[in-house]
């Protein structure tokens, strides 16, 4: 049995009137070299081996490109000469391009009428509702669903036949489909086309107990964690007395570069190496106590703007890393970050149902609940995911590859106000 | 059980006032029908009655069945016509 009680008076609300005069005089304390905080600098930071988490898919992807590996493929150099007209079945292709078990299927990214049979197409790539009256012979078409690259280096549209994920005849019959594709798509509804369905916006009080529950880890999980001492008697709180008042900015300038490990380091593992140097705790990262306390500095951090340094030589290198990790192609469906999040590629687009954000909006709100999960995600979790998603191997959390990717996708949040933890579907 | 309950109720009203109370409980609600990764079967532990009181009074009771999802949540309205104490209480399956 749950106890609550909850006093009420009756009366007229009374104004309180305060006047308050505050006087600080502020005396910088004279050239105080910053001390640099203790941090267990040896081991990982997370579970070794990393251990994908239970419930997602566990598909082999190790032939592909992951952020640490460059293994997949590479492009043909020339298109497949096809000088026999194709007899695919466009039955049989009508099927594939709505099948969801070898990637998003084609209707996540086109629109091909009422023919595909799939609800909330996206518009990643062209509507191909007239591809049949566009002239294309069968050379072409077998060509750009096997490996787009040969006519387009630049495209977003993965390499169905090079990575494997449709064969000659399955592509055969995709493109007996495309063929039967003359009319203008009729939408039932709205939802249903790409170009009227409403953007999703995130209108929820993320900062309400009775809305977010990952709330309910900074109320309480995070001040208790706060205060529990480890195997040698410390506790966050015998240094830091008053976080709130400490932490006002901390996390703003996270993640930074860190000389004592030779890379970025996020509040995550921050938490995870310092506490153990501090107190001996191991709050490893992705552990519900990590969680809990990164969401927990971040919430303090509220309403600070986003500003990392990007400046310093070693800062400098490392956004540049993590540039063109965000351009790298990964996985079996060989997407980089940019191929959806950047203006001009993806992003502000729908891919099936989902909505593609730009990557500045993508950070300010981490760590954030998420509906759909019933947990807490931090921005590395979130980083697996996308690489799950699109069929590349993920990297364990505190690898170093993720540190620079958040460095740099952080310089394209600055001055953005964070607001943790947030909420998303 | 973590979290304490939430309850937010107005602090100051006028005598005879009808106001909304609103109550969250941080509860698995875990069904009986789920299996573990096992494939063995998760016992049923649901909160299965919550009621509120005020000055001793009922005021709001109902039972909880397991389709109710987690963290359940109520709002219901009350006139108040006195000062007083609301009194919640969530029971579940075992007791606790």
């Amino acid at each position: 049995m749950i106890f609550a009680r909850s006093w009420i008076v009756i009366g007229a609300a009374i104004p309180l009137l305060a006047a308050s005069v505050l006087i600080s005089i502020g005396l910088a304390p004279a050239a105080t070299p910053e001390r640099a905080a203790p941090l267990a600098t040896d081991g990982p930071a997370a579970a070794r081996p990393w251990i994908r988490y239970g419930g997602w898919p566990n598909r082999d992807t190790s032939k592909f490109n992951s952020l640490s590996t460059m293994v997949s493929p590479p492009p043909p150099k020339a298109p497949r000469t096809i000088t026999t007209p194709l007899a695919g079945d466009p039955i049989a292709g009508q099927k594939l391009v709505a099948d969801r078990t070898r990637g998003g299927s084609c209707i996540a990214c086109h629109v091909m009428g009422p023919a595909g049979g799939a609800d909330l197409p996206g518009n990643v790539g062209p509507d191909l509702s007239e591809i049949g009256t566009a002239g294309r012979d069968d050379e072409w078409l077998f060509n750009y669903i096997y490996d787009a690259r040969v006519y387009n280096p630049a495209t977003v549209m993965p390499p169905w036949g090079t990575h494997g994920l449709l064969s000659d005849s399955e592509i055969g019959d995709i493109v007996a489909f495309l063929k039967t594709l003359t009319r203008p798509a009729p939408f039932k509804s709205e939802l249903d086309d790409p170009s009227r369905r409403p953007i999703p916006r995130e209108q929820r009080d993320n900062l309400d107990p009775m809305i977010n529950p990952a709330v309910w880890a900074v109320e309480e999980r995070a001040p208790a964690l706060w205060k529990s001492p480890g195997p040698g008697g410390a506790a966050c709180v015998s240094c830091h007395a008053a976080p709130e008042q400490a932490f006002k900015t901390w996390a703003a300038a996270m993640p930074r570069w860190e000389p004592r490990l030779g890379k970025v380091l996020g509040v995550e593992e921050f938490v995870a190496r310092h506490a153990k140097a501090t107190t001996g705790h191991d709050w490893l990262m992705e552990s519900e106590e990590n969680i809990a306390l990164s969401t927990y500095l971040r919430y303090l951090a509220n309403g600070a703007l986003i500003n990392v340094d990007g400046e310093s030589a070693p800062a400098k290198a490392t956004y540049e890393r993590g540039e063109a990790l965000s351009t790298r192609k990964i996985g079996a469906l060989n997407f980089s970050c940019a191929d959806c999040h950047s203006g001009d590629k993806g992003a502000q687009k729908w891919i099936r149902g989902q909505w593609l954000g730009e990557l500045r909006g993508q950070l300010d709100h981490f760590p954030t609940w998420r509906t759909s999960q019933q947990s807490i995600w931090d921005i590395r979790k979130r980083f697996q995911w996308c690489q799950v998603a699109i069929w590349a191997d993920d990297l364990p959390p505190d690898a170093s590859e993720y540190g620079d990717l958040e460095l740099y996708l952080a310089a394209q949040n600055a001055g953005q106000k964070l607001s943790v933890p947030g909420i998303r579907h | 059980m973590t979290n304490k309950p939430r309850i937010k109720v107005p602090d100051q009203i006028r005598k005879g006032e009808i106001i909304q109370i609103k109550t969250l409980v941080a509860h698995d609600m875990e069904n009986g029908l789920r299996r573990d990764q096992a494939g063995k079967v998760i016992p049923r532990k649901i909160i299965n009655r919550f009621t509120c009181s005020f000055n001793g009074k009922p005021v709001f009771a109902c039972d909880l069945e397991p389709a109710l999802a987690a963290n359940p949540y109520f709002v219901f309205s009350v006139r108040v016509d006195e000062s007083g104490l609301f009194n919640f209480t969530w029971t579940d399956d075992d007791g606790t």
